[in-house]
């Protein structure tokens, strides 16, 4: 019997063992392997139709120095990042507020604002294409109720793309940031508003000292995972505007897949992707640490 | 108790993702078939009901072929074709790919001299140092003029433009009757390059056929004062408002029903379009070059075709006699003459022979590529000696955008070097 009660408590053990190993064999064959041949492939002239790749040193990092095209992608996506974000939040932190209720119509409201999440990038990208055309529905639904003379070319001009390009994107951010905010709103403890109410505190004033601290490790979250998904966003770019008119709207993931795949630039796009994976990495570390320092300040 | 049953699926599912990785390689088939994998891009046009159809006919000519299609998600062929290179699939056979992209890397192998010879009207149309890697079929003009002649009419302008001049002054006359003189698709980066294209093609490679190749020589540059003179007409075109002040923001698709729905008069664009000519009105449109400052007639051609065959084809042979029994069936022709505007080249045939149905503009587009004149690699889409280095598309895409927004003509030049010096590094 002793026997019996010890192979049962192993099994199990061996079981969850083999899982983690199945799961870290994972982690390791499609995330850290395919880092560390982009790392070496960033150290050579690698090109997918040249028979020999060589060995090139620093080369690709000192051409990052006085590569134009990249320095406006690097703009663009920090552009897009942190308007994005604030944006998005601001959305998720109104909308939850909103929705913070219980009863079935909230619910249903709940699911509709998270939809634009669980949509793919690129049908999200076709279906704004359809709306902000030169021919699209915006343009059609603002020149009929008069607002508009001529249409507006909200994706034919840099300024405009650039601005199109953030709403759409801060439209499928907000699914999951209103998400994230209502959560965090649902952990705060009733008493806590009762009090509040007790106190005379109401409102505005009510959100700035209950509310606002209390939701702060839900905008840890939020904000961190909104800025790490715009840093790399190449998807809705690459159907809304191809990066265009002119490269105004490119990012630099899209820059990335340009200098691969058009240009043949196998070994640069590597070094251009480590440089965005160590700048994402700068970025994602610095506003968690200013984001948790807050949490507990609060 | 779940566990066990829970290992026993992972393990089932990992040996079966093992085997399907496995067994994913291109050759190999059933009996004494031999597999061949194809590359091709559906169209509105070019269906995949056409491409099953004349794979199949071409598959009854060759046996114990059996062909897999593969479908590339959008129409960059060569981008597609790239990816799968990197991931060890390239395909035994890609259609309509750019094959100084793959030459060298020695991916491609040249049909044979002979048949090439033998079946086509221009055989050396598709020549790249000394071999043919996709047979000229057809061929296409890239950019012509299709202009409305009913708004031409309007407008008072009784005859298409023959010269610069005129060509100005059709412009200045559709935008005093209030209609846009020049459709621009302009947020589809190669629609938005077709001017540049006509402007350089015409007034740069019709002067000197051989640009392209001194450009490679670094002989001549984009900077060059000629061409940055040619290369301002576009800013006149521009800065007269000869254009929808949106243009940038219309996609190819809406340029096409802009211009056949009469909202605007002229439309720079490859001869495909002839394709899209409503059958209703056909013969309300008509068709001229790219405008040239003394009228003398530049034609900037593209020698198209079918397929490339891999060199690392299983089977090569096989491979190839897929490709000539395709390149050769009429009725792929028929149907990339009627919904593409192909203009056929095969030797011996007329467009009667095809058994097609084609209208007016297409026969007047069609008899520049007959007639004696100047032809020239259009910039941009030979696929020939004259194709551009990898990576340069885009530049003089973007560089066509940014000449829309702004006026530094020759910032914009400059950069092309620029682009040029890094993609032949």
């Amino acid at each position: 019997m002793p026997g019996t009660r010890r192979r049962r408590r192993e099994t199990p053990d061996r079981g969850l063992a083999l899982l983690a190993a199945l799961a870290l064999g994972l982690y390791l064959v499609f995330l850290v392997l395919p880092l560390l041949l982009s790392l070496r492939s960033s150290f050579t002239n690698e090109n997918p139709l040249r028979a020999t790749n060589d060995f090139v040193g620093l080369r690709n990092y000192t051409e990052m120095v006085g590569d134009e095209q990249l320095r406006a992608s690097l703009k663009v996506t920090l552009l897009l990042a942190f308007g994005v974000t604030i944006a998005a939040n601001a959305i998720g932190v109104g909308f939850a507020i909103l929705l913070n209720r219980t009863n079935l119509s909230y619910r249903v409201m709940r699911t509709v604002a998270f939809l634009p999440q669980v949509l793919s990038g690129v049908i999200v990208g076709f279906v704004w294409q359809t709306i902000l055309t030169q021919n699209g529905v915006l343009n059609t639904a603002l020149l009929k109720i008069g607002v508009l003379d001529e249409p507006y070319p909200w994706l034919g001009s840099p300024n405009a793309a650039l601005f199109s390009i953030g709403v759409v994107v801060a439209w499928v951010l907000s699914g999951f940031t209103t998400v994230v905010y209502l959560a965090a709103l649902q952990s705060i403890p009733l008493e806590l508003h009762d009090m509040a109410s007790l106190d005379g505190v109401r409102g505005t004033q009510r959100f700035r000292m209950v509310t606002w601290p209390m939701i702060a490790p839900g905008t840890t979250i939020s904000v961190t995972i909104s800025l790490i998904t715009v840093l790399k966003l190449y998807d809705i770019i690459a159907v809304l505007t191809a990066g265009g008119p002119a490269n105004s709207t490119q990012s630099t993931a899209l820059y990335i897949v340009k200098l691969a795949f058009t240009s043949d630039r196998v070994g640069y796009a590597s070094a251009v992707a480590m440089l965005l994976l160590a700048l994402s990495a700068l970025v994602a570390l610095t506003v968690t640490g200013a984001l948790r320092r807050r949490e507990v300040s609060l | 108790m779940i566990r066990k049953p829970l290992l026993a699926a992972c393990a089932a599912g990992l040996l079966a993702l093992t085997a399907a990785c496995s067994g994913g390689g291109g050759a190999g088939g059933e009996g004494d078939e031999t597999a061949l994998t194809y590359l091709v891009f559906e169209t509105p046009s070019l269906t995949a009901k056409f491409w099953d159809d004349s794979i199949a006919a071409a598959q009854a000519e060759v046996p114990g072929a059996k062909i897999n299609k593969i479908v590339a998600p959008s129409t960059d062929r060569d981008a597609y074709a790239k990816q799968l290179q990197q991931s060890g699939q390239f395909p035994d056979l890609l259609q309509s790919i750019t094959p100084s992209n793959f030459v060298g890397a020695g991916l491609l192998k040249p049909y044979d001299k002979t048949w090439i010879d033998a079946n086509f009207l221009l055989p050396s149309a598709n020549t790249l140092k000394g071999e043919v890697y996709i047979p000229p079929t057809n061929s296409q003009i890239v950019p012509q003029v299709y202009y409305n002649k009913e708004l031409f009419t309007k407008a008072g302008i009784t005859a298409a433009p023959k010269n610069w001049a005129e060509f100005l002054d059709a412009c200045a006359k559709l935008k005093a009757s209030g209609v846009t003189p020049i459709e621009l698709g302009g947020a589809d980066p190669f629609a938005a390059s077709m001017p540049l294209v006509g402007i350089v093609s015409a007034d740069i490679l019709g002067k000197n056929k051989n640009w392209l190749q001194d450009r490679y020589a670094d002989k001549v540059k984009f900077a060059d004062a000629n061409v940055v003179t040619a290369v301002q007409k576009y800013r006149t075109l521009v800065g007269n408002g000869y254009f929808d002040k949106g243009a940038l923001g219309v996609k190819y698709a809406d340029s096409i029903t802009r211009f056949t729905g009469g909202k605007s008069a002229m439309y720079p664009m490859g001869s495909w379009f002839l394709g899209s000519v409503p059958k209703e009105n056909a013969d309300n449109f008509g068709s001229f070059p790219w405008p040239t400052d003394d009228g003398s007639v530049v034609v900037p051609f593209v020698g198209g075709g079918s397929m490339a065959i891999s060199a690392k084809a299983e089977d090569s042979a096989m491979a190839e006699n897929f490709g000539r029994a395709w390149s050769l069936n009429p009725a792929n022709l028929k149907a990339l003459i009627e919904t593409d505007g192909a203009f056929p080249m095969i030797k011996g045939k007329t467009l009667d022979d095809y058994g097609v149905t084609v209208s007016q503009v297409f026969k007047d587009s069609y008899a520049y590529v007959g007639q004696d004149n100047n032809k020239v690699n259009a910039i941009g889409w030979a696929t020939n000696d004259d194709a551009l280095p990898p990576g340069l598309n885009d530049a003089f895409y973007a560089s066509a955008q940014a000449l829309f927004s702004g006026d530094d003509v020759a910032g914009e030049m400059k950069k092309l070097d620029e682009a040029w010096k890094t993609a032949t590094q």
